[in-house]
């Protein structure tokens, strides 16, 4: 089984924790979700998520410099980021903790 | 704010001829996008394309999301109008298609007093085409009328002659066609009118004239941009007459079916390839006609744009 999360990630919430600790344009998103979560995101799925999350008013466009055009989380997108988090931490305890019982497995 | 060096730093004339094939494939693929959202992030997705070096998953990617872009548009780059308007271009278009494959239909069945006794639902069927038909054009009449005069005014109180001509396309291309089919109609000599042949020459040329008579308005709507409750009206009435035209056309497909199973004696009915094609050309119609209809109706209903 690969190490990757492709299958299973959320394009919106990978960019909203990218976008989490500073405002970063699309080539920036796409680098930093790539090293960091192990995910590449397509320019057709990042654009997709950037004007969804734009439109929902999560993040927002800053002014472009040299063509590329940097976004910002909102407030609104850091409480969604947040709540979505706590949520994903709930989950993967759960999940640790039963495999532990049940395989011995303790995750990576 | 931290951010990475875009590019490898390659300058090589492989390099270079492969960013400008990227560019050029990346600008084909957002051509798929509504105008708004190419306007909007287009010079963006360039600047990225260039920085990761494009290639053809990103391509595929590009041409992919074009799909939910025009069904579901971001709601800032929501320009109401100009939805209703490119929404009533695609049902104009994929009305006419259905209103013509539903008239081809009632005449190959109902004109030729064909109703196979003991299969009910073919009969029903031609009811629902009849009325449904009927609800429809009256549907685009009520809409389409108000908004082709509001257009019509402007396009001559402001002398612009190219669009008064569009306008006039919807009259001008039928009468054509009509006056057209009449004195063919008057030269042909076989006994029991058109041969197989001539009907399928005038069917084409029906669609023909009906494509040129659709093409006027949606010019005419791309270029004098017209706003307000007439558009709105149109909008909504185009839903109606899209729903009830894909009930029609949904109807002629399950007769054309029925009298496949259950009148093979009749027409041409029996052949696969026939019924299979027309059930084909059916099922596009009223997927741009519903799919049309629907981001129309969507329009009138949103919220103004932020």
């Amino acid at each position: 089984m690969t190490n990757r999360l492709d299958r299973w990630a959320d394009p919106p919430l990978l960019v909203l924790a990218s976008l989490a600790d500073e405002p970063r344009h699309g080539y920036a998103i796409t680098q930093d979700v790539a090293e960091t979560m192990g995910v590449r995101l397509s320019a057709g799925t990042l654009y997709a998520v950037i004007a969804r999350l734009e439109a929902q008013g999560l993040i927002e466009p800053l002014d472009a410099v040299d063509r590329r055009r940097p976004y910002r989380i909102t407030m609104a997108g850091a409480e969604a980021l947040a709540q979505q988090s706590s949520r994903m931490r709930q989950v993967a305890s759960l999940a640790q903790a039963r495999l532990s019982v049940r395989y011995g497995l303790t995750g990576a | 704010m931290n951010v990475p060096p875009p590019g490898s730093g390659e300058t090589g004339p492989d390099h270079i001829e492969h960013q400008e094939s990227a560019r050029r494939l990346a600008r084909a693929a957002l051509l798929l996008y509504p105008r708004a959202w190419r306007a909007r992030y287009g010079e963006e997705i360039f600047t990225l394309l260039e920085d990761t070096g494009g290639g053809m998953r990103a391509v595929f990617s590009l041409a992919w999301h074009a799909v939910p872009a025009w069904i579901w548009p971001p709601r800032h780059l929501h320009d109401r109008d100009d939805r209703m308007r490119a929404s009533l271009g695609t049902v104009l278009l994929a009305w006419s298609a259905l209103v013509g494959i539903s008239l081809v239909f009632v005449q190959l069945t109902q004109f030729q007093g064909y109703r196979p006794a003991g299969h009910p639902i073919i009969g029903w069927c031609y009811a629902v085409i009849d009325a449904a038909v009927a609800v429809s054009a009256l549907s685009a009449a009520a809409g389409g009328l108000p908004l082709w005069l509001l257009m019509l005014r402007r396009a001559r109180r402001e002398h612009r002659l190219r669009d008064t001509f569009y306008l006039l396309l919807p009259v001008l291309a039928p009468a054509s066609y009509l006056a057209a089919l009449a004195a063919t109609s008057r030269l042909v000599s076989h006994p029991n009118g058109f041969s197989g042949l001539q009907f399928l020459g005038v069917t084409i040329a029906g669609f023909v004239a009906a494509a040129v008579a659709c093409a006027g308005p949606i010019l005419a709507l791309s270029r004098l941009r017209p706003r307000g409750p007439a558009v709105h009206v149109a909008a909504r009435c185009a839903g109606v007459a899209a729903g009830s035209i894909a009930i029609a056309a949904a109807a002629s497909a399950i007769a054309a079916v029925g009298l496949s199973l259950w009148a093979r004696e009749f027409a041409g009915y029996h052949q696969v390839a026939q019924v299979g094609g027309y059930l084909a050309v059916v099922a596009i119609g009223i997927v741009a006609a519903t799919v049309g209809a629907t981001r129309g109706l969507r329009s009138t209903l949103a919220r103004p744009g932020r």
